[in-house]
C-alpha cells in the first residue's frame, strides 16, 4: 500500500468513525419504530473499507466511546455503556465488520454476495448482543431473543438491502 | 458534538477540569470496575459523590435524567427482568410471573450500579476536552504492540472534524428532500437511500478534498507527541479514589 493510499484509507476510515457515531442520532421515520442508521454504517464500513480498515474504523469508534467521548447512542460513553446491557451489540460490531468485509472481498464484491456478507455480519452482532443481554438481565435465552433481536429484524433487512445498493454506487466514487 | 448530546465537554474551573486526563481515565476505570462488586450502601455513597461532582461541573441531576430517558428505560427493563427471574420469597404473582423480594433487591442493585457507572463516564466526558481525550488515548496505546498510536490519534481528530460536517449536511439534505415531498415516500428502502446516498456522496467528496489538502502539505504520521500539564493535585485524587474503591469493595 502506497503512502497516498494509506492516507486516503485513514481519512475514509475516520469518516466512517464519524458516520457510525452520528448514525445513532440520525433516524428515518418509518412506521412506529424509526430506522436508526448506526449498524447500516458499520456494514457499509465493512463493504467499502475492507477487513483491516473496517476493523480499524470500528475499533477506533469503540476506543473513543470507551475513552469518554460521547459517541454511543443517547450521547453516552465510557465503561458503563460498553459493559452495560447493550455492550454485547457494540462489541459485536468488531467481528461483524471483519466478517462482512472478508466475505464480500472473498466472493468478489457482487451485490448478492454483499447481501449474504451483511446477513452473516448482522447475525454475528446478535450472537454477541443477545447472550450479553441475557447475562445482564438474567432472563431466559428465548425472552432475550424476543426482546433483543426479533423487533429489529425487519429494520435490519431494509438496511441490508439499502446498504447493498449504496455500496454498489459508492465503490466507483471512492475508487476502491 | 454539542448539537447531538449535552454530555460533551463543558468549560469550567473545577479541580476535575484541571486533572491530568490520563489519571482521570484511570480513576474512572477503577471506580467503574470497583462498582461491580459494591453493595447498596457503598454504591449510594459513590453515587452521592458523583452527583455532587457533576453539580460542580454545571450539569444538573434532573437535566441528566431527562437526557438519559432511553438508558433509564433500559435500566427499568433490567430491574423488572431481574425481579421476576430471581428465585426467592414471592411478593406478588401475576400471570405466572412471580415478583420476589430477592429479585427486587438484586434488580435494584444492578440497575443502581449501572447508573452510577454511567454517571462516572459522564463526569469524565463533561470535564475533559476532546483533544485531551485524544492525547490520553495516544499515551495509553503507546505500549500496545501492532497499534500505530499516532495514526489512531489522527483518526480521532479527523472523526471529530467530520462530525459537524455530517450533521450539517444531513440536515440540509433532509430539508431539501422534505421540500420535495420526500416525507410522503412510502418505500422504506427508497426513503433510506434518499437521505444516505447524497449524504455519503457529499461526505466522501469532502474526505477526498481533505486527502488532497493533507497530501499537498506533505502530511506524515510522525507528529510531535502531545504534552500533559498535571495540576499538582493528582496524588490527592489518586489516594482519594483508592480509598473510595476500597470502601466500594469492602462495604
Amino acid at each position: 500500500m502506497t503512502a497516498s493510499t494509506d492516507l486516503k484509507m485513514t481519512v475514509y476510515a475516520s469518516l466512517f468513525v464519524a458516520l457510525i457515531a452520528v448514525g445513532a442520532f440520525i433516524a428515518i421515520p418509518i412506521g412506529p419504530v424509526p430506522i436508526v442508521l448506526q449498524n447500516l454504517f458499520v456494514l457499509l464500513a465493512g463493504l467499502l473499507l475492507g477487513p483491516v480498515w473496517g476493523l480499524a474504523c470500528v475499533a477506533v469508534y469503540l476506543i473513543i466511546g470507551l475513552a469518554g467521548l460521547p459517541v454511543f447512542a443517547g450521547g453516552t460513553s465510557g465503561l458503563g455503556k460498553l459493559f452495560g446491557p447493550t455492550g454485547g451489540y457494540l462489541l459485536g460490531y468488531l467481528p461483524c465488520v471483519f466478517i462482512t468485509a472478508s466475505v464480500s472481498k472473498g466472493l468478489g464484491k457482487k451485490t448478492a454476495f454483499d447481501i449474504l456478507a451483511m446477513v452473516l455480519g448482522s447475525l454475528i452482532v446478535y450472537a454477541a448482543g443477545v447472550p450479553w443481554l441475557k447475562a445482564v438481565t438474567g432472563m431466559s435465552l428465548e425472552k432475550a431473543v424476543m426482546a433483543g433481536m426479533v423487533p429489529f429484524l425487519i429494520g435490519d433487512a431494509l438496511k441490508i438491502v439499502a446498504a447493498a445498493f449504496l455500496a454498489k454506487t459508492l465503490r466507483p466514487l471512492m475508487k476502491l | 458534538m454539542a448539537e447531538i448530546t449535552p454530555f460533551t465537554y463543558r468549560p469550567g474551573d473545577s479541580s476535575l477540569h484541571f486533572l491530568d486526563p490520563r489519571l482521570k481515565f484511570f480513576i474512572v476505570s477503577l471506580i467503574s470496575v470497583s462498582l461491580v462488586g459494591a453493595g447498596f450502601i457503598s454504591t449510594g455513597i459513590c453515587f452521592l459523590m458523583l452527583v455532587l461532582s457533576l453539580k460542580k461541573t454545571g450539569l444538573h441531576f434532573f437535566s441528566i435524567l431527562k437526557h438519559l430517558k432511553l438508558f433509564l428505560a433500559l435500566l427499568f427493563f433490567i430491574f423488572l427482568a431481574r425481579a421476576v427471574t430471581t428465585q426467592g420469597d414471592i411478593l406478588v404473582s401475576v400471570y405466572g410471573l412471580a415478583l420476589t423480594r430477592q429479585g427486587l433487591t438484586e434488580g435494584g442493585l444492578v440497575a443502581f450500579k449501572f447508573f452510577a457507572v454511567m454517571l462516572t463516564g459522564l463526569m469524565f466526558s463533561v470535564t475533559t476536552r476532546p483533544s485531551s481525550i485524544k492525547a490520553a488515548v495516544q499515551w495509553f496505546l503507546k505500549p500496545v504492540p501492532l497499534v500505530p498510536e499516532k495514526r489512531v490519534a489522527v483518526m480521532i481528530s479527523l472523526a471529530l472534524c467530520f462530525l459537524p460536517v455530517i450533521l450539517r449536511q444531513a440536515k440540509e439534505i433532509s430539508d431539501a428532500q422534505n421540500a420535495r415531498c420526500a416525507h410522503l415516500q412510502k418505500n422504506p428502502v427508497r426513503k433510506t437511500m434518499g437521505l444516505v446516498l447524497p449524504l455519503l456522496k457529499r461526505t466522501v467528496l469532502s474526505a477526498d478534498r481533505l486527502v488532497l489538502a493533507m497530501e499537498s502539505r506533505c502530511y506524515r504520521d510522525d507528529r510531535t507527541d502531545p504534552e500533559f500539564n498535571p495540576s499538582g493535585r493528582e496524588p490527592l485524587f489518586l489516594f482519594g479514589t483508592l480509598a473510595l474503591c476500597l470502601c466500594l469493595l469492602l462495604c
